[in-house]
């Protein structure tokens, strides 16, 4: 096991700077995920840590060790792409165990491994089939197959989820945070995917305009968000936040409450509203209020709250989740 | 579209494209196997007495069996000349493809040169000559390769944009140098085009009239398409040998055809579609 300290990292496309300044420290054996809008630079940064990118200036150092000039495959990590990344002319077995056949090991040692891996994964029954022959969700295994015997001291993912559909990729959120917990290596995991970042991570490092926005635990910065982009991209659905007079009546630039913090009442409150639209979604019900003095509000409700569409509410912040922010 | 129109206008295309390239090859085969008086009259008609045999015989015993030589120079040309096309355009083409820069740029350039500008033949002879390679099959082998190189090489290059730069990325990850990210990844998803390349380069090449007319000139050089001149005269043509001998001339690329014609169709649409 080995944390990952990035040194004031810099990468430049020319004149154009997309990563700008980071430092980062990750401790050994830790679930970091990197989150933020596209374009913010994330993808970026891992493939940087890859060594797939050059970096531009700052220092990275795997275990102590400074790799900032090495090859990746001397990084001693291993990567699961978004796209997979599978040999298409290659079987199963082959694909996981392509790297160990490159490092010329003995055909016995790649085969041990090659099924340890598989075993797993549940592999073993699709070992000599071709990649175009499997699902979504056994391809992915396979492109963490492929991770696991390298035996990495650190497992670098980049959207792995992000072409799986909506059931499958809770399934394999689950199997990543097991495998995570079975080996105890520390994986770095990018996603532009909240709902990933909130459940998968022991640390979230959001990301804006290429610079650190906030680090912290997820509830960390579910709890007290540093700026209102973090408190903007963190929690579904996102917080209602405002600015203007209505941020100057409440003693800041930018107000924000979480539509989970909001009371609805038909006959008093703080801000009077007409319901625009609902959203029931069983256990809770999303209003869509028109607030008088704020404008649009979003506020959770239970599911089978007794609201209409057109009729006149009372919405109210609950003490204490409150976010009010200089910026 | 009802049923019956749609099947004659299916009938009528049918009817022209059978004119069009199924006559002139019974014409080929008709004069074949004429006497040389009868072929003489070129006419469309089935032969009083058919010599197919003689015509054959005659054809092959010509000058010595110069026609077996031919094949066999012309099968060495082909093979030796498309081997190396397929080796250095796939290479050339993963280069250009994943590594732009100043250099694959002028490349570019030259590439294109190649295709656009005609060869001039006379310059080629002389530079030849100086390096002692005129009249060699070396030195057409190496002409052959020169001719070709940009079409191959672009093809491959457009193949290859096809193929995921996450590929070339995960092998460097599982610890692959540059040359073994090409020979073990890329190369072997380059079946498709590289058969295409292979069927219509070996055809464009065995065919070939005027590169071994002006580069390979002298008795031992002959190649197939050459020894049609065998029948040919100012004063008198034997047609019904000449049709023979083309007829003979024709046959391997059209089984390379027959058999591959699935394959070169597959390799010219990869990549147009998503898979």
């Amino acid at each position: 096991m080995s944390g990952v300290q990035l040194k004031n990292i810099r990468k430049s496309f020319g004149a154009l700077e997309i990563i700008k300044g980071i430092d980062l420290e990750i401790a050994p054996g830790e679930f970091t995920v990197f989150v933020g809008p596209s374009g913010c630079g994330k993808s970026t940064l891992l493939r940087m840590i890859a060594g797939l990118e050059d970096v531009t200036s700052g220092a990275l150092t795997i275990g102590g060790r400074d790799v900032t000039d090495r090859e990746p495959s001397e990084r001693g990590i291993a990567m699961v792409f978004q796209s997979y990344a599978l040999y298409p002319h290659m079987t199963v077995a082959e694909n996981i165990g392509f790297g160990l056949s490159l490092a010329r090991r003995p055909k016995a040692e790649i085969d041990a491994k090659v099924n340890a891996a598989a075993d797993a994964l549940q592999l073993t029954h699709l070992l000599d089939r071709k990649p175009k022959a499997l699902s979504g969700g056994q391809r992915q295994r396979v492109a963490i197959g492929r991770a696991i015997v390298r035996n990495p001291q650190v497992f670098l993912f980049d959207e792995p989820l992000s072409n799986l559909d909506a059931s499958l990729r809770a399934q394999m959120r689950l199997e990543i945070a097991d495998l995570h917990a079975r080996l105890k290596t520390t994986m770095i995991y990018v996603t532009h995917d909240q709902v990933e970042a909130m459940t998968m991570a022991d640390k979230i490092v959001v990301l804006n305009g290429g610079k650190i926005e906030q680090v912290g635990s997820p509830m960390a910065l579910y709890d007290r968000p540093a700026t209102p982009f973090v408190a903007g991209f963190i929690g579904s659905p996102r917080m209602n936040l405002y600015q203007g007079a209505f941020a100057e009546r409440a003693g800041c630039r930018t107000y924000g409450i979480r539509p989970e913090h909001i009371t609805l009442s038909e006959t008093d409150g703080r801000w009077p509203g007409t319901v625009r639209h609902i959203e029931r979604l069983g256990a809770d019900a999303l209003v869509y209020l028109d607030v008088e003095e704020a404008g649009p509000m979003v506020a959770r409700s239970e599911g089978h709250a007794p609201v209409a569409i057109g009729q006149r509410l009372w919405a109210s912040p609950i003490a204490g989740h409150e976010h009010r922010f200089e910026i | 579209m009802t049923r019956t129109r749609r099947a004659t206008t299916g009938i009528i295309a049918l009817a022209l494209a059978g004119i069009i390239f199924v006559i002139p090859f019974v014409f080929i085969g008709l004069q074949a196997g004429k006497s040389r008086t009868e072929a003489a009259m070129l006419a469309f008609s089935l032969p009083k007495a058919w010599l197919f045999w003689d015509n054959f015989v005659a054809v092959v015993t010509a000058r010595d069996y110069q026609l077996l030589l031919a094949f066999f120079n012309s099968s060495l040309i082909t093979v030796l000349s498309v081997a190396a096309l397929v080796v250095l355009s796939a290479m050339v083409g993963y280069v250009m493809q994943r590594r732009p820069s100043a250099v694959t740029g002028l490349a570019q350039i030259f590439l294109l040169v190649g295709l656009m500008m005609p060869p001039a033949v006379v310059p080629t002879i002389g530079l030849l000559q100086s390096i002692g390679l005129f009249k060699t099959m070396t030195g057409m082998i190496l002409i052959q390769i020169a001719y070709n190189l940009s079409f191959s090489t672009m093809l491959y290059r457009a193949f290859i944009a096809t193929i995921p730069r996450d590929l070339d990325e995960a092998a460097r990850i599982d610890g692959a140098k540059p040359r073994q990210i090409f020979f073990r990844v890329i190369l072997p998803l380059l079946k498709p085009v590289t058969v295409t390349n292979i069927v219509v380069q070996s055809i464009a090449i065995f065919n070939d009239f005027t590169g071994p007319l002006y580069y390979l000139p002298g008795r031992d050089n002959v190649t197939v398409q050459l020894t049609l001149y065998n029948f040919q005269s100012a004063y008198a043509t034997q047609y019904n040998l000449l049709f023979m001998n083309i007829l003979l001339v024709t046959i391997p690329p059209l089984i390379v055809f027959i058999f591959f014609n699935r394959q070169i169709v597959a390799g010219m649409t990869a990549g147009a579609v998503k898979g």
